[in-house]
């Protein structure tokens, strides 16, 4: 009876799984079939088969890791910076008259700009290689940091700051003790919203300027017609993109885990 | 003070900022530090905006950017909205598309661009589509969210008053919703302009991006910075304006609910 309740909860959740899936496996399905068929040239849609046979050679020969890694560094370092630069920012706006006065106005400014429009300015600056990436990644994220840090920082309630102070609470103290853990929330909706802008700005660096990392190497197989590599870089970005944003979620869930709601 | 230069104060204050940086610019420009190739001087760029605005080719490839973008933007509309209305009010619509967002949320748009080059070629068509591509979800979900979360109240209401489906989808449910739509009009206007001028740094033969980078590799530096700040004008103009239209669209809701 348990053995059978158990096949039994066992087969509804495999069933569950299937329901919730079916139009990712219709979609693969039909993709395979009119791939198949015939009905497209296969340099246009190659089947989903070739497209995962072709994950081994490039495994082969170093071409999956190496570029997930130069892709993800230039991400990393970029987010580094704008989460940095965005969180002083922010907090200085949000205490300081002056800088709220001269600053409010040019992000007011900048903030709806396409900020890849920027990328010539950057390559000029700091090279064709890493660095002008980086500073795309940079400050593309930069803002929606900034307003994340100052509307965090502006929510503290002004008798916690002031109890704070009664308790000798020196200035730096006050930024790190009191104001940057009541912006946390704000903060990590901030890193949700520029997580997956850091990475469409690292692909697009990549493709326009080259130079390695799953944009580059996208668009070199795509000038190569080597349409099955393509899709398999399509399909690593689609799972990076997934992995990174759990991955956010859970870190979101941690270091929150103080806070209700 | 009378209201009016009070009004004049706050505009000059909000505009001084903008003056600081530009001095800061110049100064830094001519102070021999940085060289002159890498930072033209504020007089240099603005010569060169003055001159690309007399310039009527400048119009035609911002004219074909623009369109590029907005295009996208309303095929994007046109599929999206649709799709999110869908999904709010059908179990089968919402079990087909929902686990489809999920899957594709998370790709960074641009990755469709070598395959839609590779598809359509280069030039308006994949530009267009990829732009679709991207302002799709925005509008899927805004509209999603819009829909689920009109009071059932409003619903029953117009139910027990006879109002046919069609009728309570096109009176009650998309008026409801408006406001969540057109925040995401909003957002997903942000998402036109980069996909249109990303896919034309990546392959194009006209267009704004692919100006700047001709103005890059020939070394006029100048013309490159004014294209940029062409661009950053005519961005922040746009999201005015579908501000102030989503605003004047809104005017009969509350207050509170008015964007920024």
């Amino acid at each position: 009876m348990m053995a059978m309740r158990r096949a039994h909860t066992i087969s509804s959740s495999v069933w569950h799984a299937l329901v919730a899936a079916y139009p990712l496996i219709l979609l693969a399905a039909v993709w395979e079939a009119a791939a198949r068929l015939g009905y497209v040239r296969p340099v246009f849609l190659p089947p989903l088969s070739t497209v995962i046979a072709q994950f081994v050679p490039l495994a082969r020969a170093g071409d999956l890791v190496e570029p997930v890694l130069i892709s993800l560094y230039r991400t990393a370092a970029g987010l580094a910076i704008a989460i940095v630069i965005g969180i002083v920012v922010g907090f200085f706006m949000a205490r300081v008259r002056f800088v709220r006065w001269l600053l409010d106005p040019l992000i007011a400014f900048s903030f709806p700009s396409p900020k890849v429009a920027f990328l010539p300015v950057f390559i000029l600056w700091f090279g064709i290689d890493h660095l002008s990436k980086i500073v795309l990644v940079a400050f593309t994220c930069v803002f929606p940091f900034i307003v994340a840090a100052y509307a965090g920082a502006t929510t503290v309630p002004t008798n916690q700051l002031w109890a704070a102070r009664a308790m000798g609470t020196g200035n730096l103290g006050l930024l790190w003790r009191v104001i940057l853990p009541a912006s946390l929330p704000s903060l990590m909706s901030g890193v949700r919203v520029g997580v997956p802008y850091a990475l469409v700005s690292t692909f697009t660096a990549e493709m326009i300027a080259g130079g390695g990392g799953l944009g580059g190497e996208m668009i070199l197989a795509q000038r190569y017609f080597e349409t099955p590599t393509v899709f398999v870089y399509l399909l690593i970005m689609l799972a990076t993109g997934y992995l990174i944003d759990f991955g956010v979620l859970r870190l979101r869930d941690y270091v929150l885990r103080w806070h209700e709601g | 003070m009378n209201t009016v230069s009070i009004t004049l104060l706050q505009q000059f204050s909000q505009i001084l900022p903008f003056a600081l940086f530009l001095v800061a610019w110049q100064g830094v420009a001519k102070s021999g530090l940085i060289d002159p190739t890498f930072l033209p001087s504020v007089g240099a760029v603005a010569s060169a905006l003055v001159d690309l605005g007399a310039n009527k080719s400048f119009y035609t490839e911002l004219a074909v950017t623009f369109g590029r973008s907005l295009g996208g933007l309303a095929l994007g509309a046109a599929v999206g909205i649709p799709i999110g209305a869908g999904m709010a009010v059908s179990p089968a619509i919402n079990g087909f598309f929902g686990p489809l967002v999920k899957a594709t949320y998370s790709l960074p748009k641009t990755a469709l661009i070598p395959l839609l080059i590779l598809w359509l070629g280069i030039g308006s068509a994949s530009n267009m589509v990829a732009v679709m591509f991207s302002t799709l979800l925005p509008f899927v979900v805004y509209t999603y969210h819009g829909i689920a979360g009109v009071p059932q109240i409003l619903v029953w209401s117009a139910r027990a008053m006879g109002v046919n489906e069609r009728r309570l989808l096109w009176k009650v449910l998309l008026p409801a919703s408006q406001h969540a739509i057109l925040t995401g009009l909003r957002i997903a206007l942000g998402f036109s302009f980069v996909i249109a001028i990303a896919a034309e740094m990546i392959a194009a033969h006209t267009g704004i991006g692919k100006l700047m980078f001709i103005y890059g590799e020939s070394g006029s530096y100048d013309y490159m910075f004014a294209a940029v700040t062409a661009i950053m004008i005519l961005a922040y103009i746009a999201d005015r304006i579908t501000v102030e239209v989503s605003n004047h669209l809104m005017r009969w809701d509350d207050i509170e609910n008015r964007l920024g």
